[in-house]
């Protein structure tokens, strides 16, 4: 009789393992799915806002939206290329600080080799996305936005998990999304489009000195400017 | 003794029973338009490559070996196949942006190449999914020319 006990109880517990793990794996299709809503909650305010705003944009904006649609073809051209050639915007947009300014902390701990420097820089890159204002954007920005959110998204959970060899791997196609990001939307910040011929990849940098992230100390100084922004 | 018998048991039983816990397999007949040897053309040998070594975790449609369907090891491999294709599905490749298409193929390619994939928990079990240096070199060229391609 009290092994029939125990033998049930075991086989409660057992049930109730599957059923809690199983939940789990609700829990966190939900929250993708929440996700996804937000996103599509976000773009519905946009198209909206662009709807109205678009003409009655005055001054600074109005330039702004101007030398977008100018800019246009210049970035589908750089985004289907595959060495994604990238020029510098003469736009003064300080809109893209937050994430410029996390992508730095990045590339200054990769520099470091400091694994959990770039940890930390990449999750403030994630809150700097989710706080960016995408209200101000037009149709095409957006979609071209949102490619390149989701690209450097995916590479910041990374290099958040990540051992360093890895980090540096995601951060050089990060570089290439923060990149196309200004190329897009422009920053008011002076960075420098920096060139590892090692790896064949663009970088930027907030100082004129080289400093490869893409090796640590092995080849801090490996590379050359490319250009200048701002 | 007596209690490694009721252990022994116990244990027997508890077996017996998780197999009755519902589980849902990762299979699909349906090849989508956006699979990516559908999309892409691959060659046959890139093709069988592919599907040994890759799609199995990789794609909707997974190939369980008889063992797998006993439990509790179809947990365990139910949860590699749900965290790979969440990083990559062949499946629906079709369905990423140009720009994740280039990030995901860089990926998948340095990956090979440092040997990560595929992952040594799963070839300690499939012996043929291992990727011989020829088999490497292959598959890197091969993606390699779609990336540039792309």
């Amino acid at each position: 009789m009290k092994n029939l006990k125990k033998t049930f109880g075991i086989l409660l517990f057992t049930v109730l393992i599957a059923t809690v793990s199983s939940c789990k794996n609700d829990a966190k299709k939900a929250d993708s799915n929440g996700d996804a809503q937000t996103m599509e909650m976000n773009k519905e305010g946009e198209d909206h806002d662009n709807s109205d705003g678009h003409h009655d944009n005055n001054g600074e904006e109005a330039e702004m939206s101007h030398d977008n649609s100018d800019g246009h073809h210049d970035n589908d051209n750089a985004s289907s290329n595959d060495e994604r050639d990238i020029t510098a915007s003469t736009q003064k947009n300080g809109a893209t600080s937050g994430i410029i300014d996390s992508y730095i902390q990045i590339k200054n701990a990769l520099v470091t080799d400091d694994k959990d420097g770039a940890a930390k820089g990449a999750s403030m890159m994630l809150m700097a996305f989710s706080n960016f204002d995408m209200s101000q954007l037009d149709e095409a920005q957006h979609k071209e936005y949102m490619e390149i959110y989701e690209s450097a998204k995916e590479q910041a959970e990374h290099i958040v998990k990540s051992p360093i060899d890895h980090q540096r791997e995601h951060f050089e196609t990060m570089s290439t999304d923060v990149n196309d990001l200004i190329t897009l939307l422009g920053t008011d910040k002076t960075l420098y489009v920096d060139y590892c011929p090692m790896k064949k990849v663009s970088w930027l940098s907030e100082t004129k000195d080289i400093k490869n992230p893409f090796y640590g100390s092995k080849m801090i100084t490996c590379g050359n400017i490319k250009s200048q922004i701002n | 003794m007596k209690i490694f018998k009721k252990i022994a048991i116990l244990l027997i039983i508890v077996l017996i029973g998780v197999q009755f816990v519902p589980t849902t397999y990762n299979t699909s007949n349906e090849v989508l338009e956006t699979d990516f040897i559908k999309t892409y053309n691959a060659p046959k040998n890139i093709q069988n490559l592919l599907k040994t070594s890759c799609y199995d975790c990789h794609s909707n449609n997974t190939n369980y070996p008889w063992y797998s369907k006993i439990q509790p090891g179809i947990w365990f491999m139910q949860k590699h196949v749900n965290e790979g294709k969440e990083e990559l599905n062949l499946s629906t490749f079709g369905d990423y942006s140009g720009r994740r298409k280039k990030s995901k193929l860089k990926s998948i390619i340095s990956q090979i190449k440092d040997d990560e994939m595929p992952i040594a928990s799963y070839t300690i079990i499939h012996r043929d999914a291992k990727l011989s240096k020829e088999d490497k070199t292959l598959l890197i060229k091969w993606l390699t020319n779609l990336r540039d391609s792309l």
